[in-house]
């Protein structure tokens, strides 16, 4: 039987390019290391490819050039142990099946043992009481996505990949899961990386910012975000933290103009 | 007291709303019995009420018929899905192979049953062969086609959310695909139940000792009115019945309606590989024709291969009297069946527009659309040659009916389709409802439409060569009855060939107009 509680993994990229079929080049040149445990967020405009990065590292799209080890071995071989979670941006909750039942899905394919106290646990803590089960056509779009992450948190993951996980939550639910959710993280020691939009949910969720320039998505600046933990909906706020998303703010649009500059020139 | 007014208003709305669909068959009912009391002298024309006094007067006749012939098309409507179900698996396992395996099964679907019913006859001799394999052929493409669907119809995503947990191919399979496609599975079993029994009566035409198609044919000899339109509503009651039950099953398996279109287009992808799949299957064919013919030991002066389908078309001293025969005969046939399938098309596509523009009316027509789309039309051939005649009227009439249906309920069910938000953007505009209609409704309904017409041409062909067979006494349909009597077996594979081969023609020039128009307005469909 797997142990409770897989060791987060260290996460390395050295030279991570990915140029699909038709030629579309996404990722170009990522060199990056991801502490075991730490919570990255992945920053940049929309389709710059900060997806496709996170796709390479759970191992669902190879990389065309350059290597990802997770924990010192191929993302696939996290994959095959299912060592890790993806919450994707389209929920992708099976229609056929409650929240209760597509979380249990998720257990019954990663091959662990279903623990209904546990489930039950993790459907309070995404807000989702009294509806454990109901179908996900009867749900609204917010309580789908939480859905979606109470079933990524199931299978008490070494790595959780979140893919705009928050999208089409409200803004106080989503106060509210910026709160809670990196303690269950940072209970389980998890090495998490969250794909956003949100330069303020960046920063109030993260120990590092990863700011992304446009297609080909390439690193721009990579920020630490020295907030103390536990944090709160009032920290997001503070001086520091304002500052910090100044910051970000910057580095994005210094990427945006280095990406328009060639344009400009043609 | 005010939620108590509400609910109870609701209540009645319920029951007025489930009361609505019975109010159009109860006038086909009352239209029907008058019809046939100002007709009386007519002998065309049986009225409810005789049909009803002849069902109780022969009960044990038509009992035991219809008992034959169930039992023959529910063990055919097995073989028939497990064929599809095993196909479908192959394509599945291996999807290059895809294009192949449907194109053959087309081909096989577009055999015209009017002679390969004569030609199983011989080759079983007297028994059930013939009606088991005849139902199996009606049935298993039209599983067929909606199950491939299906099993592409599940996102990206799910499986790679499946994936994402390490699992592969067969998780995929078991978790996702198969619980997708299910909604498919049902609707094209919906539509094979009905078929079945068509098959399985059409093979009684073909000389079985009993069953409902054997009764029909004495029937139409005798003239008898009554016992025909008996026969036919028999068989029409039965066909609803499937098509229902296996509806309400449906119905408690899935958690929605099963989808009413019966295949969305063809992967368009990789054309510059078509011509190469298209003589893959040619040569497929021709193998399995030449292979079977081999391993059975077949008299060859019955079976007639390749080979000899070209020498009797080409070489033979008689070569260009039989291609004129076949050609005046095809001459004939496309006579009746062209004008009947755009009628038939014409006439779909205009009373769905009509019922969109007035809707009252279409809780009345839909419920009775789609019962009576499920009416093998062919059974009820004799009842149309005795109301309009054995000319060109009768049989375009049969054909357009039999096109008719499928495409009105898959043209309502496109309009359905439209986006509520596009309207919501034309009604802020104060567009008006032909406005709509030109703009939003008809290009959001042309996929539909298309999917109809593409399926429509195997089925008019088989309603022309039927209604030719049977009545008409002329065209391809009736020659190749006569050549198969005429132990003429020259002509009737070289019939079998040229009939098949121009239905799958037929298809495939739909679906490339089809192509070519979704390509504009539904681009989405073309995946």
């Amino acid at each position: 039987m797997p142990p409770d509680f897989a060791p987060p993994p260290e996460i390395v990229c050295t030279g991570v390019g990915k140029t699909f079929d038709g030629g579309t080049e996404a990722v170009q040149d990522v060199d990056l290391t991801l502490a075991a445990g730490q919570t990255t967020a992945l920053v940049g405009p929309s389709g710059c490819g900060k997806s496709t990065l996170l796709r390479m590292i759970a191992g669902l799209e190879a990389p065309s050039a350059g290597r990802i080890s997770i924990g010192g071995a191929p993302p696939a071989e996290t994959l095959r142990r299912a060592g890790l979670s993806v919450a994707f941006q389209d929920p992708s909750l099976l229609p056929w099946r409650s929240v209760r039942g597509n979380i249990e899905l998720a257990l019954s394919l990663a091959r662990r043992p279903v623990d209904t106290d546990a489930i039950n646990q993790l459907v309070t803590l995404v807000g989702l009481d009294g509806f454990a089960d109901t179908r996900p056509a009867e749900l609204s779009g917010g309580m789908r996505q939480r859905a979606a992450i109470a079933r990524a948190l199931a299978t008490k993951p070494g790595l959780l990949l979140l893919d705009e996980p928050f999208g089409a939550v409200d803004e106080l639910t989503r106060q509210q899961l910026a709160q809670d959710l990196p303690r269950i993280w940072e209970a389980q020691g998890t090495t998490t990386v969250l794909v956003t939009h949100s330069v303020s949910e960046a920063v109030l969720l993260s120990d590092r910012i990863i700011v992304l320039s446009p297609r080909p998505a390439k690193i721009v600046t990579d920020i630490t975000i020295p907030l103390t933990r536990p944090r709160t909906t009032e920290m997001g706020r503070s001086e520091e933290a304002t500052d910090l998303i100044e910051q970000v703010f910057a580095a994005l649009a210094q990427g945006m103009a280095a990406a328009q500059r060639p344009l400009a020139a043609q | 007291m005010s939620t108590l007014t509400a609910r109870s208003l609701g209540a009645v709305r319920i029951r007025s709303a489930n009361l609505r669909p019975w109010l159009g068959i109860v006038i086909l009912l009352a239209g029907w019995e008058l019809a046939g009391r100002l007709l009386t002298d007519a002998f065309v024309l049986a009225a409810p009420s005789d049909v009803l006094r002849y069902l109780v007067n022969e009960w044990q006749l038509m009992a035991r018929a219809l008992w034959v012939t169930l039992g023959n098309a529910a063990v055919g409507f097995v073989i028939g899905n497990v064929a599809a179900l095993a196909l479908a698996a192959l394509a599945l396992a291996w999807p290059r192979s895809e294009r192949v395996v449907t194109g053959l099964a087309l081909l096989v679907f577009c055999l015209p049953l009017v002679a390969t019913g004569p030609i199983l006859r011989v080759f079983f001799g007297p028994g059930n062969g013939p009606q088991i394999v005849l139902a199996a052929l009606a049935v298993y493409y039209t599983t067929l086609l909606p199950l491939l669907v299906g099993l592409r119809a599940a996102p990206d995503s799910w499986f790679d959310l499946v994936r994402s947990y390490g699992r592969g191919r067969f998780a995929a399979l078991f978790h996702v695909r198969a619980m997708a496609a299910l909604p498919y599975l049902f609707t094209g079993l919906q539509i094979a139940a009905p078929a079945a029994f068509l098959g399985a009566m059409v093979g009684e035409f073909t000389g079985a000792e009993r069953g409902m198609g054997v009764l029909t044919v004495r029937a139409i000899r005798a003239l008898d009115v009554e016992m025909t339109w008996t026969l036919a509503t028999v068989a029409t009651a039965v066909a609803i019945l499937a098509y229902v039950a296996i509806g309400a099953l449906a119905r408690r398996v899935l958690l929605e309606e099963p989808p009413v279109i019966l295949a969305t287009p063809i992967s368009a992808g990789a054309q510059r590989t078509a011509w190469r799949d298209v003589s893959l299957v040619g040569a497929l064919a021709l193998l399995a024709w030449t292979g079977v013919i081999w391993m059975l030991e077949l008299n060859p002066f019955f079976a007639k291969g390749p080979v000899q389908v070209f020498e009797a078309l080409f070489l033979a001293e008689d070569a260009s009297e039989t291609r004129t025969i076949l050609t005046t005969a095809l001459t004939e046939t496309a006579q009746f069946l062209v004008p009947g399938y755009v009628a038939g098309l014409a006439a779909g596509f205009g009373l769905a527009i009509l019922l969109v523009l007035v809707p009252s009316l279409s809780s009345i027509a839909m419920p009775l659309a789609i019962a009576l789309r499920s009416v093998p039309i062919v059974t009820t051939a004799p009842l149309v040659v005795l109301l309009l005649g054995r000319g060109a009227a009768g049989t375009i009439v049969l054909v357009a009916v039999m096109v008719f249906f499928p495409t009105l309920v898959a043209c309502l069910h496109g309009l359905r389709q439209t986006p509520g938000q596009v309207l919501d953007v034309f009604d802020s505009y104060a567009a008006g409802p032909v406005k709509r209609l030109i703009h939003v409704r008809i290009p959001a309904m042309l996929p539909a439409f298309f999917a109809a017409a593409r399926m429509a041409v195997p089925a008019s062909v088989l309603a022309v060569t039927v209604a030719e067979w049977l009545a008409t006494g002329a065209g391809i349909g009736s020659l190749m009855a006569l050549s198969a009597s005429l132990s003429d077996y020259d002509v009737l594979w070289s019939a079998v060939v040229l009939v098949s081969v121009l239905s799958a023609l037929g298809y495939a020039l739909v679906g490339t107009i089809e192509r070519r128009i979704l390509a504009v307005y539904a681009p989405e469909q073309l995946t």
